[in-house]
């Protein structure tokens, strides 16, 4: 799943459309490797703490973007900026960088990685 | 009539958010938001977009894009980061998504502008353009931040205290840059609680763009 996904993104330019990535996070047991098993679907989106984004800002973005509750939101705003940082998401690789994408045209700073890192 | 309006406060009235800035204000604020889309290397207007469609049909094909090196200047580096640990992740990261990234934010800022450019005494955002305009007003504090050094939320309260503090005469380019950073803060804290506002109580699940 991993490999076909890496695949037709690097057909593609820019980020991969929606539909690719939800095509692509539908599990294929026929070509998954112990490798793909690993990787897939065990990535997270982390969001970075600055001393610039605004916390009603940071709120703002994770409630509509993510689709988060105001409680949520706020609860994770919060471990951004008192921790420094904070998981917001987690799933396939593809998604997490749709997500990380998203977040940077939000102004926020964000990385991926595969989670237990 | 006209309503006494505070300062660097946007406020719901008819057609949208305003806020009162006067043209002396507006025109520092406009060089600033000129700059940042410089930076990103400028905005391709739809025109522009459609004659280089136009121009051969071979150019509207779209290749494989190129790695691209991370910026080298710190401000724009913060505009587009790396969005990995990993070298390869990050690298390969950028080459798909920065100019994507660079055409968003440079339409963000487009919108700004034009918002600061409009003909009435007062600025209007139109609640539908609020995430592109609150996005873009993030962004040009993040140039500005960068400029002025600001790393800790300590340096940036240092950032509020100077731009409060009053001038004899002309007052410094961080003087100067400092106010200006203050009063994009408060433009942006006063809109982004405007559309916290607007939304509904319970979200539903989804993703959502910031344009």
């Amino acid at each position: 799943m991993q490999t076909w996904g890496r695949a037709a993104h690097a057909l593609t330019s820019g980020p991969v459309p929606v539909a690719v990535a939800v095509a692509t996070a539908v599990p294929d047991q026929e070509v998954r490797t112990d490798e793909q098993l690993e990787t897939a679907d065990t990535w997270v989106t982390i969001v970075w703490n600055d001393p610039v984004n605004l916390m009603s800002y940071v709120t703002y973005v994770f409630r509509t973007y993510f689709g988060m509750p105001q409680e949520r939101a706020e609860r994770l705003m919060r471990q951004v900026h008192e921790e420094g940082r904070a998981t917001v998401s987690s799933g396939a690789r593809e998604q997490m960088e749709t997500d990380a994408q998203a977040m940077h045209r939000f102004g926020l700073w964000a990385t991926v990685q595969a989670s237990g890192r | 009539m006209t309503r006494r309006r505070r300062p660097w406060t946007f406020e719901a009235d008819e057609g949208g958010w305003v806020v009162a800035v006067a043209p002396p204000e507006r025109a520092v604020l406009l060089d600033v938001v000129d700059e940042v889309i410089e930076l990103l290397g400028g905005a391709e207007s739809v025109e522009q977009q459609g004659e280089r469609a136009a121009r051969h049909p071979l150019d509207a094909i779209e290749l494989d894009p190129l790695p691209i090196a991370p910026p080298v200047d710190p401000a724009l580096r913060r505009l587009l980061p790396d969005a990995s640990g990993d070298p390869a992740v990050a690298a390969e990261f950028r080459r798909l998504t920065e100019a994507d990234l660079r055409t968003a934010k440079a339409t963000n800022l487009t919108r700004l502008r034009a918002a600061l450019a409009g003909a009435r005494t007062e600025v209007v955002v139109v609640p539908s353009e609020a995430p592109s305009i609150a996005a873009a007003l993030t962004d040009v504090r993040l140039v500005i931040s960068e400029r002025l050094g600001v790393r800790t939320d300590e340096d940036a309260e240092d950032v509020y205290r100077l731009a409060s503090e009053a001038t004899s005469g002309e007052p410094s380019p961080r003087h100067l840059l400092a106010a200006v950073y203050a009063v994009l803060t408060q433009l942006q804290e006063s809109l982004v609680g405007l559309m916290l506002g607007a939304l509904p109580r319970r979200s539903s699940p989804r993703r959502g763009g910031a344009d």
